[in-house]
This record gives structure tokens, sequence and C-alpha cells, in this order.
């Protein structure tokens, strides 16, 4: 569904991804896993297309300059130079790290928004699908959006991206800051949503609590890849093991 | 007395609500502080005036033709000046003033400064409520400011639209992570303020001449209520409105009308040293100030 081949991103001179190659099947979950300053972050949005738009923001003010080499391959199509709009319709939705929700919107109306580019008027199903994978979300739907806690936040984010239809949801450290508690129900959720034969591309520092639902996963450290394979071979890993799994 | 305190600072503030709500909605929604608001507002003035003049247009076509056009002109004034620098704030804010110097500073050269430059009154007459007299054009201003916010909170709280607006302009990457597009909203809320500052000019220039300098005291005030009631708050700018809207007509009335527009100085200076971020502004953090 995904291909990434040789894809390179500098901000200056500061590398953030080197000529780094992945691959997503359809229905696959794959995971991303690295330290701080991996290059987990701008994966995830020069995927979107949110580092093409900073890109070309900074070229108008002539400030930081942006690099973004190599190829983005989503069903055929290298989507490298398109705009995030565009993304979204093709399929691509990404949930950002540390749960951004619009704040002082209703959780209602942060939900009709991850519908925004949809033409049909089944939004309502969507919805609906949404407070059934999450029951705590209907009972806050008046409730704005940044008065909830940081799970529920995060819940917020994962049903305004599912409200998009997406065919591939990306995932940035869905599970940073978040109790035991509310990771077992994200962790259930993204089971769920992997069900309903969406693909998902997820990055986080601390596997162990993803790793059961990954079919595949690479680990990348400075931008390149330096370990990939199932979620069993890279637990199997001792390296990667001590540095990705606290064992 | 009291009656006529109570009546016309309500005209009074309903004015001023008028006068600045174009200015804070294109701020609200795309953080674009445009400056050339008080010249869309005379530009606006002068386009109907020609329009009925030159044209020969009723003035009611004449009106809504302004608005039309003034709103595309202020989403191409997005496209053309504001783009290229958009994101260095003091670039936006030079860019826009400079604009809307030009706007003013054009009729000014083509001699659009003598008396003869009048809107006429939607409605004539007058008529007295609890005796005190009160003209239909002015009871025609607080009709509309008053249909004016409605339809704005409708449209920013119950359209596809209008919730992507404001999306945008509480989260940008989160908006553009779900498919809304970050200059489209710029344009669109460029658009839709250059269009309120015409239904403004509109219906308020009635009441007098239309006159340059007045762009210049418009952006002024679209300020003063805007740092009053605190930037990017439409609750904080009807607050604000309504408490220097009184404030003057209680000052002309008892002090005497060379002190209506201390008030305002004064209001704006106690307002930033008590609470800076405005009557209803959220107070941001330190790094997002510096």
């Amino acid at each position: 569904m995904l291909k990434i081949n040789n894809l390179t991103v500098f901000y200056e001179n500061a590398i953030a991804l080197n000529d780094l190659s992945l691959e997503i099947g359809k229905g696959e979950v794959v995971g991303v896993f690295g330290s701080n300053s991996a290059g987990k972050t701008t994966l995830m949005n020069t995927v979107a297309g949110l580092t093409l738009h900073m890109k070309h923001r900074e070229q108008r003010k002539g400030g930081e300059r942006i690099t973004i080499i190599g190829e983005l391959n989503f069903e055929g199509e290298n989507i490298i130079d398109t705009k995030p709009s565009y993304r979204v319709k093709k399929g691509i939705v990404l949930c950002r790290e540390r749960h951004p929700v619009f704040r002082d919107c209703s959780v209602q109306e942060n939900l009709k928004l991850g519908g925004y580019l949809r033409k049909d008027s089944n939004l309502g199903e969507s919805i609906e699908f949404v407070y059934k994978l999450f029951p705590n979300l209907k009972r806050l739907s008046l409730k704005k959006a940044g008065m909830l806690s940081g799970g529920e936040q995060e819940m917020l984010t994962i049903g305004m991206a599912l409200v998009a239809q997406p065919k591939l949801i990306l995932m940035d450290e869905p599970l940073l800051g978040l109790s035991p508690l509310m990771q077992e129900e994200v962790v259930r959720a993204v089971r769920e949503i992997s069900k309903q034969g969406v693909t998902i591309l997820l990055s986080e520092q601390y596997a162990r609590p993803i790793m059961p639902i990954v079919d595949r996963g690479y680990v990348i450290e400075n931008g390149t890849q330096i370990v990939s394979g199932t979620g069993e071979e890279l637990m199997d890993n001792p390296e990667v093991k001590a540095a990705y799994f606290g064992m | 007395m009291i009656e006529t305190v109570l009546i016309y600072g309500l005209v009074n503030s309903v004015t001023l609500i008028l006068t600045a709500i174009g200015f804070s909605l294109t701020f609200g929604l795309s953080g674009i502080a445009n400056f050339s608001h008080g010249g869309l507002y005379i530009l606006s003035g002068y386009s109907a005036w020609m329009m009925m003049h030159y044209i020969g247009l009723p003035f009611a076509l004449a009106a809504v033709l302004t608005v039309i056009q003034v709103g595309i002109l202020g989403g191409l004034i997005y496209r053309a000046v504001i783009m290229p620098v958009r994101g260095i704030v003091l670039s936006e804010v030079v860019a826009t003033f400079a604009v809307g110097v030009a706007i003013l500073e054009f009729f000014r050269w083509r001699g659009f400064v003598t008396y003869d430059f009048n809107l006429p009154l939607f409605i004539k007459g007058s008529i007295g409520i609890a005796g005190v007299f009160i003209d239909y054009q002015r009871l025609f201003i607080i009709g509309i400011g008053l249909m004016l916010a409605v339809i704005l909170w409708f449209f920013t709280h119950h359209t596809r639209i209008g919730l992507a607006l404001r999306g945008m302009a509480q989260d940008e990457y989160t908006a553009l992570s779900l498919g809304i597009e970050s200059d489209w909203a710029a344009t669109l809320s460029m658009a839709l303020g250059a269009a309120l500052a015409a239904v403004a000019a509109i219906i308020i220039l009635p009441l007098g001449i239309i006159s340059i300098n007045m762009g210049y005291d418009v952006l002024l005030l679209a300020l003063a209520v805007t740092i009053l009631g605190g930037l990017e708050s439409t609750n904080g700018l009807i607050v604000g409105c309504f408490i220097l809207g009184y404030a003057r007509v209680i000052t002309g009335t008892y002090l005497g009308p060379e002190w209506m527009e201390v008030i305002y100085l004064a209001a704006i200076v106690l307002v930033l040293v008590v609470k800076p971020s405005g009557l209803c502004g959220k107070s941001k953090e330190l790094e997002e100030r510096v």
C-alpha cells in the first residue's frame, strides 16, 4: 500500500531522515520504533504532507531550509510533492503526537471536523462507530475537548482520524504520556480498527505495550533503519530488546 | 437623562461592534491583524457612492455589490500581499497597513475630500422611545448588528466551513492533517473580514459624510476594542464594545464631549495594566508572547 523509498529529510544541515526505506502492506499494523530524535515524527509528518507544508511556509518567508528527497509511493502514485489535503483525500490520515485536539470545540465538533473532506451524508454513522469504539466520548460529546484528560484526548484524536474514513492511519506515539490503563484502551482500539481493514503505521519509543498487535516493525536511529522484522524477530534481538522493550 | 444614556449607549456599542467585528473575526480565525481594515471600510463607502452616481444603481443594489466586491478584494489582498510574508507578524502588519494607507491616500489624491460624498439613509424618520428621539437608521444599525452577531455565531458553530475555520484557528497542523487547507482558510477569513467592514460602512456611513480620515479612526477603534476585549475572543469583543460604547456616552453626557476620546485610551491602558490578555482573552505562555 505504501512504499517509502530512500526518503531523506534535512532541516537546514541537520539530517532527520537518512535514506529510509519502508514498506507497509494493505491491512498491516506496522510499528516504527526509535528513541528521541530518531526521526519518527519527521517520518509521520512527511508521509502526511506536513513537512512539505512547513517547507513551503519556510521558503516563502525565507526561514529554515527544509529538503525532502525520495519517493512516497501510495497505491502506485508518488505523493511526495502533494498537499496534505490531497493525501487525506487519498486516505492517509495522521494522528499527531501528544493528542492535539481542537481545544475550544466540543468533542462532537472535533469529530465532525474529522470528516471535513467527506462529501457523503454518512458522517453520523462514522461518529456513532467512534462512540461505540470509545463509549466515554459519547458521554463527553458536548464537553470542550480541551477539558478532557490526556487519554480521552488520544481517543478523540484517533476518533477524528477514523471519521475521515482513512485507508492508512498514521499514529505518532499514541501511548505517549498515558497511564497503563489508558494504554490498554488505546491498544484495544488499534486492534479493533485493524480488524475493520484499516492499515496502520504507528511509531513508539517504548515498544512493549504495542508489540502484541504489530505485524512487523522497524527500528530507526538517527533517521536510518537499523533493524526490521516481525514482532517476534525484534523481540529476539538482544540489543533491540534492551533498548526498546525494557527487558 | 438615563434613558438617553441607555439608548444611545446601545447604539454606540453596536456601532463599535459592527466597526470592529471584521477585524476581530479575521484575527480570530487566521491570526492576521488586517491593518487595511480602515481602508477597506472607506473604500466600501466610496465604492457604493460611485456605483450610485456614476452607474446609476439604486443604493440597495450598490450596497450588495460593494459587500461582494470588497469581500473578494479582501481575499485577493491575502493572496497577493499577505501570503508571501505569512508567519512574519511584523511584515503582515506593515503589508496590510500599506494597503490600507494606499487605498485611503488614493482617494485623497483623486479629490474625494469634499462634503459631497455621502450615502443615503436606509430608512428615513425618527421615533420617540421613553421620551428619547432616535432616528430609524440608528435602530437599523442595532438590528443589523444583532442579526450579524447571530448569523456569524451560527456560521462558525453550525456550518462545515465555519467549523473548519475555527479548527484552523485553534491548531493549524491538526487541521492540515485532516485535510483543511490553511491558505484557503486564511483567504476566506480575510474575505469575510473585508465583507464585514463593507457591511459596517454601508450602514454606518449614511449617518454622516464619508471622510478619508475616518478610515484611520476605524482602524484605531477596531484595534482598541479588540485589545480591550481580548484578541481572538468574539465574546470579548462584544463585552469590550459595550463597555466602551456606554463609557463614551456616559462621559459625553456627564463630563462633556471633549472627554469622550480620553475614555478609550484610559480603558485600554487600564486593561493592559491589569489584564494584558484583554477582558476575555486567554493569557498566553511567556514563550508564546515573546
